[in-house]
């Protein structure tokens, strides 16, 4: 049976492959389909959504570091290369982090300007990520890092250029504009020329026993400048005039990435396997084949398996394909292909079976097509109703409220837990389910 | 033309629901025999075939194999059962390697060879003619090297012209060895050409088994009279036809 379940694995191909305008439209439109959804669900942005809080009510006011000239709306601006920033207050971002609105909420704090400023201290930007969706945040945190960690350097250069400066004119003297600071400094070499000259003064005016007094003087200067010397090395190692800090937020939905990349694989996958399933196996009905077959040629038990086979791993070409599209266009970090591949071929397998049934009950491809769309397209868009246990359950007749979850949980977490895999068995039980009845269906075509 | 015992169906019937197919039939096949099935539509011939090829199920009655082991049955449906986007090789091909013939690639060329389908062979099967289409579906039916042949109806579809070619080819097809045949048709002309035997089927009850003299013997119509086959096969389907 084996050998004719590959014989008749090997005919579907080539029949599919004869067949341009079905594949077209059993592979090409749930594609088309599923890439408008996770558009449609996901924004379209190819970067995440980072809500922007600005606290510091100086944020207009520019700081001049050196050579970098830096204001809170420069650094948004840098920071919007790799992220997409919503302006909002910190009501606003708390609401549309829960939401799942946005991935994360950067927080500029009160006084970043003014630490930028003084160099006193590092001002602290807070980032607060999605518990729900671990796997963007790192992706958001790591995007961030790097825009703060350039930053720094770009800053680190000019506070470490004015720290020299500030070591030249102790030694040397001169003008100061400093930290915000201004005004006239004498300098080491020019006080100690001044010690010498009241030295000379007082030797001069027979105080020889004052003028030695000030010989201590002159030998702390001059211990200073050679210190100050040592100085100059230790300045270069400034090294983070700002901070990021993250937090994990509130609990709150999957973003809505995850989610329309999941309906996408749920409606597309869903469409296909239902679709391609049902028309193969309707399909060797309307060519009379079946009455051949049936004469213990193939087992109905091999038929199912055999098409259900085909599906599964038309599910996994179109899932990755998908997959690809996702990786390619938007911000979500598709990874851990090994888990995606069991992933999409359960999915596949349970929405098979369930087209197998379709395909065993209908009389005709047409009519199998039909039904498999009309049955398959509201539960799928059912599956997408997120946080609803009951249209989970609904969806779960036909396995696509269990496979959005796997796909979702999958996207957004990442460990392969239990939950996981719960889903991906549950899946497996529902293929099973809908095998064995699809198999007695079609033995009783066979038989008839 | 009759050999030893092939098999011997006693009883067999087939009831949908209330409504009876077939009635309880006796019929024994000897290798080499050609019987002819006939009669009007819903008399039960395809249903009788289907049950013997084991497409279709009993309702009650039993079928013995001589030797007690079943043997290869070459089923020939009323309508071609194959892939109509394979080709005419690539259909035999694939019968024959689900058949479990050791080399399905030299099978089906033999086959297309005394076929006649080298023109055709590599044509999807849905571009062919209603008679090498036929022609495509008896050989799939040959491709397990059967002892029985079953056909329902086999040239139903087709012209006169197509009907004789079709039936010297099966003659020709039959004639090696001891393959016995057995073929439902509404033709009292085509039974009586291709058959040594011709079991007659009304509404679902045999009503005659045995030569065409037995028939108009049975119908007790006129033998020396014009289309004396014909006329008896009439009065013995009576209103049923």
């Amino acid at each position: 049976m084996l050998r004719a379940g590959r014989l008749l694995f090997i005919k579907d191909l080539r029949v599919l492959g004869r067949s341009r305008g079905l594949l077209a439209i059993l592979i090409g439109y749930p594609i088309v389909i599923a890439v408008l959804l996770a558009i449609a669900l996901s924004g379209g942005d190819a970067k995440p959504s980072v809500a922007f809080v600005n606290l510091d009510a100086q944020s207009g006011r520019t700081v001049q570091v050196g050579d970098e000239r830096l204001s809170v709306d420069d650094y948004a601006n840098r920071l919007g290369e790799v992220v997409n920033l919503v302006r909002v207050d910190a009501q606003q971002a708390t609401e549309a982090l829960g939401d799942g609105k946005v991935s994360a909420v950067l927080t500029i704090p009160v006084d970043f300007v003014s630490d930028l400023q003084t160099g006193i201290r590092s001002p602290v930007i807070t980032l607060q990520t999605n518990p729900r969706s671990p796997i963007e945040a790192q992706a958001i945190e790591r995007r961030l890092e790097a825009m703060v960690f350039r930053l720094n350097q770009a800053l680190a250069g000019a506070y470490v250029g004015q720290v020299l400066n500030l070591v030249d004119l102790i030694k040397n003297g001169g003008n100061v504009a400093l930290f915000g600071q201004t005004g006239t400094l004498a300098g080491l070499k020019s006080s100690q020329q001044a010690i010498r000259d009241i030295q000379r003064a007082l030797r001069a005016a027979g105080k020889p026993e004052e003028a030695a007094k000030a010989a201590s003087l002159l030998d702390f200067i001059t211990g200073v400048g050679e210190n100050l010397d040592l100085a100059k090395p230790a300045a270069k190692a400034i090294a983070s005039p700002i901070r990021l800090d993250v937090k994990a937020g509130a609990p709150g939905r999957e973003p809505l990435s995850a989610l329309g990349i999941a309906g996408a694989l749920v409606v597309g996958l869903g469409l296909v396997s239902v679709l391609l399933s049902a028309a193969l196996l309707s399909a060797e009905r309307e060519d009379g084949v079946l009455s051949r077959l049936g004469r213990g040629l193939v087992s109905p038990g091999s038929i199912i398996a055999q098409k259900a086979v085909v599906s599964a791993a038309a599910a996994l070409v179109v899932g990755m394909v998908l997959l690809g599209i996702v990786a390619v266009t938007t911000s979500v970090t598709v990874g851990r292909w090994g888990i995606w591949v069991i992933a999409l071929l359960v999915a596949g397998l349970a929405f098979g079976a369930f087209g197998l049934l379709i395909g065993a009950l209908a009389r005709e491809t047409r009519t199998a097509l039909l039904a498999g769309l009309m049955i398959s397209l509201p539960l799928a868009v059912v599956a997408l109703i997120p946080g609803s246990d009951v249209a989970y359950w609904a969806s779960a007749v036909a396995g696509f409220g269990p496979a959005a979850r796997v796909f979702q949980q999958v996207l957004v977490d990442p460990e392969v837990t239990t939950s996981l895999w719960s889903g991906i068995g549950l899946l497996a039980l529902i293929a099973i389910a809908y095998g064995v009845i699809a198999r007695f269906v079609l033995a009783r075509r066979m038989h008839t | 033309m009759r050999g030893d015992a092939l098999l011997t169906a006693r009883g067999i019937a087939r009831r949908y629901g209330s409504f009876e197919a077939l009635a309880p039939v006796d019929l024994a096949i000897s290798r080499g025999e050609r019987i002819a099935l006939i009669g009007p539509n819903g008399a039960g011939k395809t249903t009788l075939l289907s049950i013997l090829a084991g497409v279709g199920v009993a309702s009650a009655g039993s079928i013995e194999w001589a030797g007690g082991t079943a043997l290869a049955v070459g089923w020939v449906p009323q309508r071609p059962a194959l892939y109509p986007r394979l080709t005419a090789r690539e259909n035999l091909r694939l019968f024959a390697g689900l058949e479990g013939t050791a080399d399905p690639r030299a099978v089906a060329d033999g086959l297309i060879e005394r076929a006649d389908l080298g023109k055709v062979a590599d044509r999807p099967a849905s571009a062919l003619s209603t008679g090498t289409l036929q022609r495509l579906n008896l050989a799939i039916a040959l491709a397990g090297q059967p002892v029985l042949l079953l056909l329902d109806e086999p040239t139903g579809t087709l012209s006169p012209d197509q009907r004789h070619r079709l039936w010297n080819w099966i003659t020709e097809m039959v004639a090696d060895g001891d393959m016995a045949l057995v073929f439902s048709t509404q033709s009292i002309d085509e039974a009586s050409r291709s058959a040594d035997r011709i079991v007659t089927l009304v509404g679902g009850q045999l009503r005659m088994d045995g030569t065409l003299d037995d028939l108009i013997r049975a119908a007790g119509t006129d033998p020396s009279g014009p289309a004396a086959g014909e006329t008896a096969f009439m009065a013995l389907v009576g209103d049923d036809q």
